[in-house]
């Protein structure tokens, strides 16, 4: 059998496929079979998505063995209708169709003197009542009386605006007496008259809590989830909530929006170069001040050894605020070795000194050579011309360290011959007296040695003040 | 309450009648209890104890003589006491033929009834419980489907029971519409005021609807239109289209909404008008333009719907017109260069409908057309969405799979058969005569 068992590929809509007008152009294939058997029912593709009545096939009303469409369609019975046989009364014969297709005028509403109020059962029964005493009010001008009555209600309430876009509660008679009869006065209707179907409409417009006239009812709100009320607005944002209409369109009011939010990128953008301009700014002020101040330190140890060793008279030392003492010095957290100016071997902790204005140049040749000496001690490099200086601290001393059997980390081992860069690290005194050795610059999070790198992006000169 | 008489009146006859209940189960909505009903008829004392079951319950089972004067198996829905006297035996019931659509169920009186036969809920119940143990999944899930009524697949069960329980009852019985009394099919959510009146009378023109006939004299009288009030748009002999807009003839969309809910189950009231634009077929003499159908369109359509709601006033079905709404709604699709489809749910006649225009368009071209075809041409060609293009193929069984592809069996004779099935087009639009832009929003 040449039937298929394998589900047939989805039929791509695209695609053309051949019209084959003979039975005989694929029965040559499957000769057994005639060619409107239902057997073919599980060759049948499935468009996916698509609903479908064909596999399961014949009992679709339009099924193929059986043609009982027709049949079927007389068989749906429905209810009856009659005849009405006053309708040629009703309806009078005097529509002429013009040659041309009607244009379609305003709403009654607009075009303005249409009666639209029919009066109802109760007005009916109500006017019989009335006419049985007096006799002197018709039907068409009952309902004109009411259709004003209530058109003016409603202008009265859109004066005082009191109209609600929807029902959210009885709808209040406004519309006074004598406003309403002087407004129809030219209806010309007597007082007394008036007066009573004022009055019933009065009661019958509170009764129903709303305009009679169903033009004026407010429609039930959107929210309200009755089925016997009908005819809620749709509000258009509503329809925005779908996806496809937040789908940004390509126009003007898009490409305004567009620009706006450019607009606004770019003036974050230059509020926050000018934000790192000040802070570096600010930052380059601190450094100023700190080397100000170590110049300061320098200057007086440097008056101190000039006193020492030279004895230069001429500089008087006077007593000073800056006046320290050794433990002053360690009263700070950290201290590192390489403040090459504090070094405990130029350190005179009880001279006091202030003569920082007035050091010669000589002095400063040899602050110079001082300063060069703790570079070339092993584990201390170059200075950090970023890292706060800590002031005042007690430095490291190599020898003792080494006497006391501290050594510093060793470089890590060179792989495959590769030349690592040489390990480096940094020893100063932390916290609670502990030694550290740091491999990484703890504020810069880079290795120590390679930290002004970091700094390019912002355009930062290091400043080395020891030149 | 004239109710009672005037939705019953064509079908009045004696109340005796042999049991014939055995035969009448042989429907196919009545397949499932048809057994018990059997039995229990056949069992029941013939008429002494009837009083016992006076008055019904609602939701009992019973065999009622319906306008063919055969007895039918009814459910009864509704029940509400007659206005003479206070005897049992004087209510009506509200009744649905289980074999029938909605559309007929009534108000009955107790002697169209078959007491005899009478069934209540509970043994129904037992024996639904019986027959699902035995059942497979699938067989279950099969009479799920068919015991719910046709053009509802669409709904899931639990917001159709909600919806039937709504509109059980048709609060509307008969409306008068120009020339026609016409028997309503559903229950439409008229204003509180007209609860209680069981006929209603509608201009032919402006579709506003009053409870006593002197009020629609009085209002034809000074009724100024002659046909609805919007543009027309095609004319062909007595045969015209107009397109109302419902923003711009509000109360007029609203009344026509109203008039169409009773004669469509699952049409839907609740959105206001506006956005919707009306096609109103009409006949027209020297009286006016009769409104034959219409059907409604939203002005955008995100689903790419051509087709809201449609309906053939019950006069004026079998004559064609829905095949021409169907195809003046294709029509207009054309002109807009898009593709339609109808807003689902389709209802039963409906759906006969479209499959019958799909299947007459779609074989047509197929029988002239030389060389081959894609889907997606054909649904250029004639605005019929793919989907509905390939589920008519395929119902007719003329896509099949041949040696790794799709082709499209046209055999002449085949194609004629199914033409023949689908019936006459009935009238033809004639697009020469459609002066028509489609809907622009206005500033």
């Amino acid at each position: 059998m040449s039937r298929l068992s394998f589900r047939p590929r989805p039929l791509d809509i695209h695609k053309k496929l051949p019209i084959l007008k003979s039975v005989r152009e694929f029965e040559d294939e499957e000769p057994g079979v005639a060619p409107i058997a239902s057997a073919r029912a599980g060759v049948l593709l499935r468009h996916s998505g698509a609903e479908l009545t064909a596999p399961a096939g014949n009992n679709a009303t339009e099924g193929e063995g059986n043609p009982p469409s027709k049949k079927n369609i007389q068989e749906i019975p429905t209810p009856q209708f009659d005849a009405v046989d006053t309708y040629e009364r009703d309806y009078t014969r005097t529509f002429a169709q013009p040659t041309s297709y009607i244009r379609g005028r305003g709403a009654r509403a607009e075009i303005g003197e249409f009666v639209e109020y029919d009066l109802d059962n109760e007005d009916e029964d109500w006017l019989e009542n009335f006419n049985n005493e007096r006799k002197n009010i018709n039907p068409e001008k009952l309902e004109v009386l009411l259709f004003k009555l209530e058109i003016l209600d409603h202008k009265a309430r859109e004066r005082a605006g009191a109209i609600t876009p929807t029902f959210i509660g009885p709808v209040p008679v406004l519309l006074q007496l004598d406003a309403a009869m002087e407004a129809l006065q030219y209806l010309s209707v007597r007082y007394n008259i008036f007066e009573d179907v004022y009055n019933y409409w009065k009661a019958k417009r509170e009764r129903w809590q709303k305009p009679i006239l169903r033009r004026l009812q407010p429609p039930p709100p959107v929210n309200d989830t009755n089925p016997y009320n009908v005819f809620r607005p749709r509000e258009k944002a509503h329809r925005l909530h779908t996806r496809r209409m937040q789908r940004r369109e390509n126009n003007i009011q898009s490409f305004e929006k567009l620009r706006l939010v450019r607009r606004n990128l770019e003036q974050a953008k230059a509020l926050m170069d000018a934000l790192i301009k000040r802070e570096e700014t600010k930052r380059e002020a601190m450094t100023s001040q700190v080397n100000l101040q170590r110049i300061q330190m320098k200057y007086k140890h440097e008056a101190q050894l000039v006193e020492d060793g030279t004895t230069l008279s001429g500089f008087q030392q006077t007593s000073s605020r800056f006046e320290s003492s050794d433990d002053d010095y360690a009263d700070s957290d950290d201290t590192t070795t390489e403040q090459p100016y504090i070094r405990p071997a130029v350190f005179h902790p009880r001279f006091p000194a202030n003569k920082l204005s007035v050091i010669p140049p000589l002095r400063i040749k040899r602050e110079r050579e001082l300063k060069r000496r703790p570079q070339q001690n092993g584990w201390v490099f170059k200075r950090d011309p970023e890292e706060p200086v800590f002031l005042f601290t007690r430095p490291l001393d190599p020898d003792k360290l080494v006497a006391a059997g501290i050594k510093a980390p060793p470089d890590p081992p060179i792989e495959n011959g590769a030349t690592a860069p040489p390990f480096r690290c940094r020893g100063r005194i932390g916290r609670g007296g502990r030694i550290i050795f740091d491999r990484w610059n703890p504020l810069l999070r880079t290795p120590i040695g390679q930290e002004t790198s970091c700094y390019a992006p912002y355009g930062h000169r290091p400043p080395s003040p020891e030149g | 309450m004239g109710s009672m008489e005037a939705s019953t009146a064509p079908e009045n006859g004696s109340a005796a009648g042999g049991g014939a209940g055995g035969k009448a189960c042989n429907g196919a909505g009545a397949a499932s209890n048809g057994g018990g009903m059997e039995r229990r008829l056949r069992s029941s004392a013939a008429s002494a104890s009837w009083a016992a079951h006076v008055p019904l319950e609602v939701g009992t089972r019973v065999m009622c003589r319906w306008r063919d004067q055969k007895l039918h198996p009814v459910k009864v829905i509704e029940r509400r006491k007659g206005s003479s006297s206070s005897s049992p035996a004087d209510y009506e019931y509200y009744v649905h033929y289980t074999e029938f659509n909605r559309r007929l169920d009534e108000w009955v009186k107790l002697e169209q009834l078959d007491l005899d036969t009478v069934e209540t809920d509970v043994d129904e119940k037992v024996e639904d419980k019986a027959t699902s143990l035995k059942m497979t999944r699938h067989q279950k899930r099969k009479i799920d489907e068919t015991h719910v009524e046709q053009g509802h697949e669409e709904l899931d069960a639990a917001s159709l029971r909600e919806h039937e329980e709504f509109t059980k009852v048709k609060n509307i019985a008969k409306i008068e519409l120009g020339r026609y009394e016409i028997d309503t099919w559903y229950f439409s959510p008229f204003p509180p005021e007209y609860n209680d009146c069981p006929k209603l009378f509608f201009c032919e023109f402006c579709l506003n609807f009053m409870k006593r006939k002197e009020q629609l004299q009085r209002h034809m009288k000074k009724c100024d239109l002659k046909h609805p009030p919007g543009d027309e748009i095609y004319r062909s002999g007595t045969l015209s289209m107009f397109e109302v807009d419902g923003k711009k003839n509000k109360v007029y969309g609203q009344n026509l909404c109203y008039l169409a809910k009773l004669f469509l189950d699952h049409k839907t009231l609740y959105y206001d008008v506006d956005l919707f634009l009306f096609y109103v077929l009409c006949e027209c003499d020297d009286r006016g333009c009769h409104m034959v159908g219409y059907f409604s369109k939203e002005k955008h359509s995100e689903e790419s719907y051509n087709l809201a709601c449609i309906l053939t006033l019950p006069p004026y079905q079998r004559k064609g017109y829905g095949k021409f709404l169907i195809a003046f709604s294709y029509e207009l699709s054309k002109k807009e260069g898009k593709v339609g489809t109808p807003e689902r749910p389709l209802s039963d006649l409906g759906l006969l409908s479209y499959r019958g225009y799909w299947t007459r368009v779609l074989l047509e071209i197929l029988k002239k057309h030389k060389g081959n075809i894609s889907i997606k041409e054909l649904s250029d060609m004639t605005a019929i969405k793919a989907d509905d293009i390939l589920s008519t193929l395929q119902s007719l069984d003329l896509i099949q799979y041949r040696k790794g592809q799709h082709v499209i069996c046209a055999d002449p004779k085949v194609l004629d058969r199914h033409l023949k099935a689908a019936g006459r087009g009935g009238l033809d639009v004639d697009v020469s005569k459609l002066i028509w832009t489609p809907y622009k929003e206005q500033g």
